[in-house]
Order: C-alpha cells, then structure tokens, then sequence
C-alpha cells in the first residue's frame, strides 16, 4: 500500500523523547501544501502522538505501516 | 516478603507504565509544547483517586499516611534541577525506567547515572552538599489517626487543623471537575486510554502502599528515586530493600509488556551527543530528587494524594523546570 510521491524523508529512529515529534513538526513547516513527509521511528509513544498532533493542525495522515520489529512508518500529506 | 512484594507490585507497575506511556516527563511537556493534555488528564485523573483511596485506607486502618516533611528550599532547588534533569533525560524518574525495560539504550545511559547521583547524595559524597542546600525541615505533630504517629510532614489537613478528609474531598472535587470538565486530547493506538491507565496506576499504587507499609520498615507508597539507590547501594553490601525490588520489578514488568506488544527494540541514537545529554539529565534527576525529598512518583505521585505540602510544592517546581528546560531545548524554532 501507501502508492505515494514521498517528497521528504525523516529517520528518527533512536532518537530520544520529544524529538521525532518536534522534528516531524519542524519539517512539516518547511514543506509545501499537498507534498508528503516519511517518518520514519521506533518509539512507541510518538507513534501514537505524532498524528493526532499532525491531525490537529489539519494535515493528512495517509498511512501508519509496520517496517520492522517496533519500527513504523508514518505516511503525512501537509495542508 | 519484602523484596518479593516489591518486585510483583513493580511488576504491575511497568506494566501499565509502558502501556499507558505513562511519563510524567511527557505528560507536563506535551502541554505547553503541543497544547496536548492527553497524558496529563491520565495523572491528574489517577491522583484524583489516589487521594481518596489513600484516605480511605488510612481510615480504615489499613495503612498510615506519611508525608514528607516540609524543605520548602529543597523542594523548590530540587524540584527546578529534577524538572530539567526529566527533559534533558528523555523522561523523568518512572520514565527512564520504564524505558530501561523496552530496550532504550539512552535510557539506560540516564538511569545509570540518575541511580549513581541519588545513591551518592543519600550515603556519599554529595550528601553534605544535599542536606546543605535541602535548607531547614519543617514537620509537625499528627493531628489524625490516619497519619503515622508522632512527627510528620505538614498537609493541608495540619496547616489548617481540620480532618484529613476535607481537604481530601476538596481536592479530589477539583481535580475531577477538571479532568471531566475540560476537553481531552484525542490518541489512538496500542496504549491504554487515559483513563484506564489512571485506573489500574491507582490500584498499584494502592497494593504498593499497603505491602509496603505492611512487609518492609517504611510506611510509604511508590517510589523510584530510593530504589535505584539500593540496587546501586547492593554492591557495598546493603541487602536489597522493597523500592529497590520495585524498580527491578518495573523494568522486568515493561520488558515483558513491551515483548508482547511487539514494541521491545535495541533503540540506539545517531548522535553520539544524545547520550552526553542523557548522562547529564540522569545526574541531574538523581541529584534533583535527593534535594528535593523525592522524585515524580516518591513526590507527585504519592505524596500530593496525601496532600503533603512538600510534595505540592516540589510537583509544582517539576513543572517550572520542565517548561522552562523545554523552551531552551525545543521551544525556540
């Protein structure tokens, strides 16, 4: 699934906490409207907070996927 | 008893800790940095039931409520350093932990050093410098039967020399008003909710309370702070006591939460920079807590529910620390 033009690619993976979610922010503010940002992480809790939080400011989130023992991947479309 | 009692309820612990993702770290930073309460309801909501069931077991003879005492320095000092140490760390005294226990390497990195600062502030070589900057301590006779007896730590029961309960019942109407009152951030996921992980905390916390009020020497509840200092404290010859079995309890309980869930990794930062800043926030959590008298749990999480004006004061100086160390590190743009 997830047939999408990525624009941007992010790889948090590691990284402590907040910063997948703060970078995921950072990058989604440099980014054009209708253009598609790739997370990629391996902490649990953002992965659960990253998009309701990007839900809130408006963007799409396209795709939640599983890529590996507690690695996700996170599909956003900005606003 | 004593050491298996700690390590089952430390067990449960780390269960519902890292399936609700319960980090106070997380819960007071996301709400300035995402205007996002979700976590922080989950804490208001168990201290709420926290507070009431206390009293209730207190009432009943079940347990007796110990505040700490009153170190309106030091709770306030160690209060700002344990905020920063939490944000600085990647998660605050029950995150780290918890986080040791689903494979976060830089959680270990700060849990080493936050255990090896407490155990030296307790019995070591900062201590002079601990009690130094804790300034005076205040406590009082025990106006109730549901306390300890003889001298405690002033609540707001003691300051006002009312029944416990009223301000118990106070409180808790506040809290409640609050957390149902208000809207609640939206999560979805493999976590609990909110709510339930206030819920199943609440009944730890009463199950921790009660044994270890009953199999160890200290009639207290959940702590994390003087647990890390007695695993560390073991390998000068002291045994082993209930908190220290309770933090082990905690990793071993959110290993197996994070196995079954498919969450446990091997989780390694790119910079090796990140592990000098988790260093850094681990000594400042371990040295913060011991001025302070406590840690989120020792303090926010057990002593506000008794209404201990130490552990207030010190929650609401965890809070400033944590806002302000993460505007200098994330706030700015």
């Amino acid at each position: 699934m997830a047939d999408v033009k990525i624009d941007k690619t992010l790889d948090v993976r590691g990284e402590v906490c907040p910063v997948p979610d703060v970078e995921t922010r950072r990058a989604l503010k440099s980014m054009k409207s209708g253009e598609v940002l790739e997370v990629l992480i391996d902490y649990p809790l953002s992965k659960e907070r990253i998009p309701a939080n990007v839900q809130k400011d408006g963007n799409e989130v396209i795709a939640i996927e599983d890529i590996g023992p507690s690695e996700w991947r996170i599909l956003i479309r900005k606003k | 008893m004593e050491v298996l009692t700690g390590i089952i309820t430390g067990i449960f612990f780390g269960i519902v800790l890292q399936r609700g993702r319960l980090c106070f770290n997380s819960a007071i930073r996301d709400l300035r940095l995402f205007r996002d309460n979700y976590l922080w309801k989950a804490v208001m909501l168990a201290i709420a039931l926290e507070t009431i069931a206390f009293h209730f077991m207190a009432s009943a003879g079940w347990i007796h409520l110990n505040p700490k005492p009153f170190m309106p320095l030091g709770n306030i000092i160690g209060g700002l350093i344990f905020g920063f140490g939490m944000v600085l760390a990647g998660g605050c005294a029950s995150g780290v932990t918890y986080r040791v226990g689903e494979g976060m390497t830089t959680a270990w990195m700060a849990a080493v050093f936050y255990g090896l600062f407490a155990t030296a502030s307790k019995k070591g070589f900062l201590k002079p410098i601990v009690k130094f900057l804790q300034g005076p301590v205040y406590r009082v006779n025990a106006n109730s039967s549901t306390y300890k007896s003889g001298e405690i730590g002033p609540t707001l029961a003691t300051i006002f020399h009312v029944s416990p309960w009223i301000p118990a019942l106070i409180v808790t109407a506040l809290l409640l008003w609050y957390v149902f009152g208000t809207k609640t951030s939206q999560r979805s996921g493999k976590g609990f909710n909110w709510y339930t992980t206030a819920i199943l905390a609440t009944l730890v916390a009463m199950f921790g309370y009660w044994t270890r009020s009953t199999f160890s020497e200290k009639p207290y509840g959940l702590g994390i702070t003087g647990g890390w200092a007695s695993i560390f404290s073991t390998l000068t010859g002291s045994h082993l006591n209930w908190e220290g079995a309770e933090v082990l309890g905690i990793i071993i309980g959110a290993f197996i939460s994070a196995m079954a869930a498919k969450e446990f990794k091997l989780r390694m930062p790119r910079k090796a920079s990140t592990y000098l800043q988790v260093l850094i926030g681990g000594i400042f959590l371990g040295l913060g807590a011991s001025i302070a008298g406590g840690c989120n749990i020792g303090h926010f999480f057990t002593g506000v529910p008794q209404l201990a004006l130490s552990s207030i004061l010190a929650a609401v100086f965890f809070v400033l620390g944590n806002w302000m160390m993460t505007y200098w590190l994330y706030g700015r743009r």
